[in-house]
């Protein structure tokens, strides 16, 4: 009907009457009874490697990726967490995410990299890993649940074209049971 | 149930406010002014645990209705939140002198909105 | 998966009520524009009035589009907007040529909103902003100049002024005109009659400038309302004309009258909540007084205090720098150079940092104030007399500090009045009064601020207490503990969880949480107590959580920084003057038995042979009255830092209380000491 315009993302043309602000889409559902919902399209991934095993995190959650720097270790914390990092004045502590996935720790290497993250609370935390791909733009459908859970953080796999990736869960991944 | 009174003399303004307001996951009861007089007849009939005013009202503004809210016994404890439009910070800071807890400001998000209302509704209830 | 799409035939509720307010904002506009043109023609003075109506259409429209995303009507609007603010606050005048823009912009927007109807508003850009190009340079003709009037009024009424009406009350100043404040009582439901004849009469003969309500003297069914009024008649003469026996009028000021007074009151530029009543004197103010202060983003306060800190850590690096380059004979002229302006450099930073830290500092009054009305709400809600007596209220501390003190006081005083406090009749038995008292005393002492909580109440009885640590494990039965350190106890977690010992002990659930958000700040808490007579809790705080003075010592490899205000001494110690005594070791301290700790073993950093062979240095951590010497490898010099939090997935690390950077940017951590005394006292070899 309309001769221009996105199909998928709904962002309609000039042409187009109104698109719907979310004040409307509220007034309505508040209206109708039903809670307005964020509708996701695509989503974004950072992908990484530990070795040869490919993994991701979801965009929203990285804010920035760094290069390794010296890490302060710290007493009567679990292995896995090495230590802590200075980053433009925050402290953030960094976790070894070979320990946490339970593999062997390997040196560092010019490609080593750490990713800080948002954790759930708004804190900061980073994760020590091989090598930093690039970023991935996948639809929901393409997302897979995990059968069986390596240590309880994939919470699903990717496919990426012929290869799977393993889609990290964040909150697990930074959640040690003391 | 917590009750909320919104005044504003916008009519589209006030049912926007009161959507979104009813859209909090806690139930609560939306009391609409249209003017800072209608304001001041209302208070005593209802016992709010919130209230949202515009700033700019015609007679008398919300900064008056923040001033005589925070002087009274009876509501002086009720949490307040002024909206303000964009360029207007110094009406904004007086109200925020007087007493207001919070503010928005012109054009704002309905989720600002909720953060503040629910935040503020929480105070109340951890008061008591 | 497609997004939800409106479709042309669906209209929401909430766009249909923006259209027909959108067109009733026109209709008025267009009234306004009307009454102007006429206005012009005749007497050539255009009514502020309909002035201030149009600015607020045009403000309204503004709010609207913003929420609707209209961006070309809202664009219009703003600019509509802002030059009709211009013209009511007289920066700007109205000649034919700014009515005709005027109305064409009123048309145009008519236009838009058709469009809008039908989604093809965007087909109007270009002419809007044509149009928005002729109203700017229309605004940008030169304002007239304008002069401030001193006015005097009193603070009630001035603090409740909005931009615009305070612009009005100095327009009518100027020109001339008497300002008055009418006051009368309506009862408080049917008030709106009585005021709008109120307020007619006196438009009559002047202009309302504002109408500050307030809850009736004495009398909670009336409603007393204050116009601010001016007008060319006499007080006397208006309150004639008004012809309502409740209302009086009175002279605010006289146009041209007796310079502005005194200085700004403290009342109008701060959160104070106190406020003079309008009948009082009322203190007269200058309206100038509003604008000495600014009101400042907490966070914006927040990057500058972290900016200081950042200059302060690399000032110590120059120092070092410059400090190396001296002992060098090719550099040493340089060097001393280098070390004058550093020294220069260390004084206006020093200014600088007291500077920012001052604007961060806020009274304890609002902290004093909620814990009123809880004490208020607690008698009500139970049987105990307890009155609270607060003292200190202006003792100032860092915004960021009280605002987490909240919790810990609260928690205090609630236990206070919990627990510590016996019912009236317990209390007449044991020869006390009836009513209870709990005082909180705030004062600052150098660089602390001290905050105590004492009440009269039961008193914590030591044995009990000391019994109940035994039987949880908290402590073994052998070790010997003096009076002072079983109270210390109330703070341990796993003893405050016992409900038995709440009813005994005399405070209850929570104290060790309370110790971790006082210590998280920096701070000490400590509790002393007399059994039967009451107990006195007592909390240090920093001052400002930002800048902290700092001993940095080396363990194997790494280094560590202990707040210098809790380190007593720092001592040489030979390996053979550690004595061992029943597991533990201790060095003889000027006739003192002091408990070491051996940091290494502490947290387990290897190092064991160097403190077997190699000397060693006892750093004296004081708590209190309390002595902890912790045995490190190496003092390396003193260091001003800022304690950073840790963030990351582990929440607390016991005896670790920060980190912070040196200047190599590399993270120190930064010990607890509180943590490690209590460590400390606990004795034992802990693995």
């Amino acid at each position: 009907m309309s001769a221009s315009g996105n199909e998928e993302t709904g962002m309609g043309p000039v042409n187009e009457p109104l698109a719907e602000s979310r004040w409307e889409s509220l007034a309505r559902a508040a209206a109708s009874g039903e809670k307005s919902e964020d509708v996701v399209l695509r989503r974004e991934f950072v992908t990484f490697r530990l070795g040869e095993d490919a993994y991701a995190l979801p965009i929203e959650r990285v804010r920035e990726v760094v290069r390794l720097r010296p890490i302060t270790p710290m007493p009567r914390v679990p292995s896995a967490v090495r230590g802590v990092i200075s980053l433009r004045g925050e402290v953030v502590q960094v976790v070894d995410l070979r320990g946490r996935l339970g593999m062997e720790s390997a040196p560092a290497a010019r490609t080593s990299r750490i990713i800080v993250l948002h954790g759930d609370d708004g804190a900061v935390a980073g994760l020590l890993v091989d090598l930093v791909r690039d970023v991935l733009r996948i639809s929901e459908d393409e997302i897979r649940p995990c059968a069986a859970n390596e240590a309880d953080v994939v919470h699903s796999l990717l496919a990426d074209g012929t290869k799977f990736v393993s889609l990290l869960d964040v909150d697990r991944v930074l959640t040690f049971d003391e | 149930m917590q009750s909320i009174l919104v005044v504003e003399d916008s009519a589209t303004m006030r049912s926007l406010i009161g959507a979104t307001l009813e859209d909090l996951d806690v139930p609560v009861k939306i009391t609409e002014a249209a003017s800072g007089f209608e304001a001041l007849r209302v208070l005593p009939r209802g016992s709010f645990d919130l209230i949202v005013t515009d700033i700019n009202m015609p007679d008398i503004n919300g900064l008056e209705l923040v001033s005589f809210v925070k002087k009274n016994e009876s509501y002086a404890s009720i949490p307040l939140v002024i909206i303000s439009t964009e360029g207007s910070e110094r009406d904004r800071d007086k109200g925020l002198g007087l007493g207001a807890d919070a503010y928005l400001v012109k054009p704002f998000e309905p989720d600002d909105l909720r953060e503040i209302a629910k935040t503020l509704l929480s105070r109340v209830q951890a008061d008591e | 998966m497609a997004a939800r799409r409106k479709t042309p035939s669906r209209r929401s509720k909430a766009h249909r009520e923006f259209v027909s307010e959108a067109e009733e904002i026109l209709e008025r506009m267009r009234d306004g524009l009307s009454d102007l043109a006429d206005q012009q023609t005749n007497s050539g003075e255009a009514d502020p009035e309909v002035i201030n109506q149009l600015f607020r259409s045009a403000h309204s429209l503004k709010g609207l589009s913003g929420m609707f995303g209209l961006d070309g009507l809202g664009e219009l609007a703003h600019h509509l907007e802002d030059v009709l603010d211009r013209v009511r606050l007289g920066r700007a005048g109205l000649d034919a040529a700014a009515l005709g823009l005027l109305d064409e912009s009123v048309a145009l927007v008519a236009l838009t909103l058709e469009k809008v109807e039908s989604g093809t508003q965007d087909e109007l850009l270009d002419r809007v902003a044509e149009v928005i190009g002729r109203i700017d340079a229309w605004a940008r003709s030169p304002e007239p100049a304008t002069e401030a009037a001193e006015i005097e009024l009193d603070p009630a009424m001035l603090r409740a002024l909005t931009e615009y009406e305070e612009h009005r009350l100095q327009e009518n100043i100027r020109r001339g005109r008497r300002i008055q404040v009418v006051e009368a009582s309506f009862d408080i439901l049917a008030f709106e009659e009585g005021l709008a004849e109120l307020t007619g009469a006196v438009r009559e003969v002047g202009e309302v400038l504002s109408i500050l309500p307030s809850p009736g003297e004495g009398d909670e069914s009336q409603i007393r309302f204050s116009l601010l009024v001016a007008t060319e008649i006499p007080p006397g003469d208006l309150e004639a004309r008004l012809e309502m026996p409740g209302a009086s009028v009175r002279e605010a000021s006289r146009a041209g009258g007796a310079p502005a007074v005194a200085e700004p009151t403290a009342v109008l530029a701060s959160d104070s909540a106190v406020e003079p009543s309008l009948d009082a004197a009322p203190e007269l103010t200058s309206l100038k007084s509003i604008s000495d202060t600014v009101r400042v983003d907490i966070r914006k306060l927040d990057e500058l205090m972290n900016l200081v800190g950042e200059l302060v850590v690399q000032r110590g690096a120059l120092a070092r720098i410059a400090r190396e380059l001296q002992a060098l004979p090719e550099t040493a002229r340089l060097a001393a150079d280098l070390d004058k302006v550093h020294k220069g450099f260390e004084r206006k930073l020093q200014d600088l940092q007291s500077g920012v830290l001052e604007t961060r500092m806020v009274p304890l009054r609002q902290v004093f104030e909620k814990l009123s009305r809880v004490v208020r709400r607690l008698r009500r809600d139970t049987e105990k007399e307890v009155r609270l007596e607060l003292r200190g209220a202006d003792t100032e501390l860092d915004k960021l500090i009280v605002e987490e003190l909240v919790d810990p006081v609260m928690h205090i005083v609630r236990n206070a009045f919990d627990h510590a406090m016996e019912a009236p009749e317990e209390r007449l038995a044991a020869g006390k009064p009836a009513e209870g008292c709990i005082r909180l005393e705030a004062s600052q002492r150098g660089n602390d601020v001290v905050i105590t909580c004492s009440d009269d109440g039961r008193g914590i009885d030591p044995a009990v207490v000391h019994s109940r640590a035994i039987e949880r494990g908290i402590v073994s039965e052998n070790a010997p503990l003096a009076d002072r350190e079983v109270l210390d106890l109330i703070f341990a977690p796993g003893l405050t969880t016992c409900t038995e010992v709440t009813e005994t002990s005399g405070r209850g659930v929570g104290m060790d949480v309370v110790r971790a958000n006082i210590t998280a700040l920096g701070g000490l808490v400590e509790a002393q107590s007399e059994l039967g007579r009451g107990t006195t809790v007592t909390m240090t705080l920093p001052i400002t959580l930002a800048i902290i003075q700092a001993l940095i010592v080396g363990v194997a490899d790494q280094q560590f920084a202990i707040p210098l205000n809790s380190v007593r001494e720092t001592l040489l110690v030979e390996p053979d003057e550690v004595q061992r005594s029943e597991g533990r070791e201790l060095l003889n301290l000027r006739g003192d038995a002091l408990p070491l700790r051996r940091l290494g073993r502490e947290f387990g950093l290897g190092g064991e042979d160097q403190s077997r062979t190699g000397k060693q240095y006892s750093v004296v951590l004081g708590l209190g009255d309390t002595r902890v010497g912790l045995l490190v490898d190496r003092l390396e010099g003193q260091q001003d830092t800022v304690i950073k939090p840790i963030q990351g997935p582990i929440d607390s690390i016991r005896g670790i209380a920060g980190a912070t950077e040196l200047g190599d940017g590399g993270a120190v951590l930064v010990l607890d000491v509180a943590a490690l005394v209590e460590d400390g006292l606990r004795g034992g070899d802990s693995a």
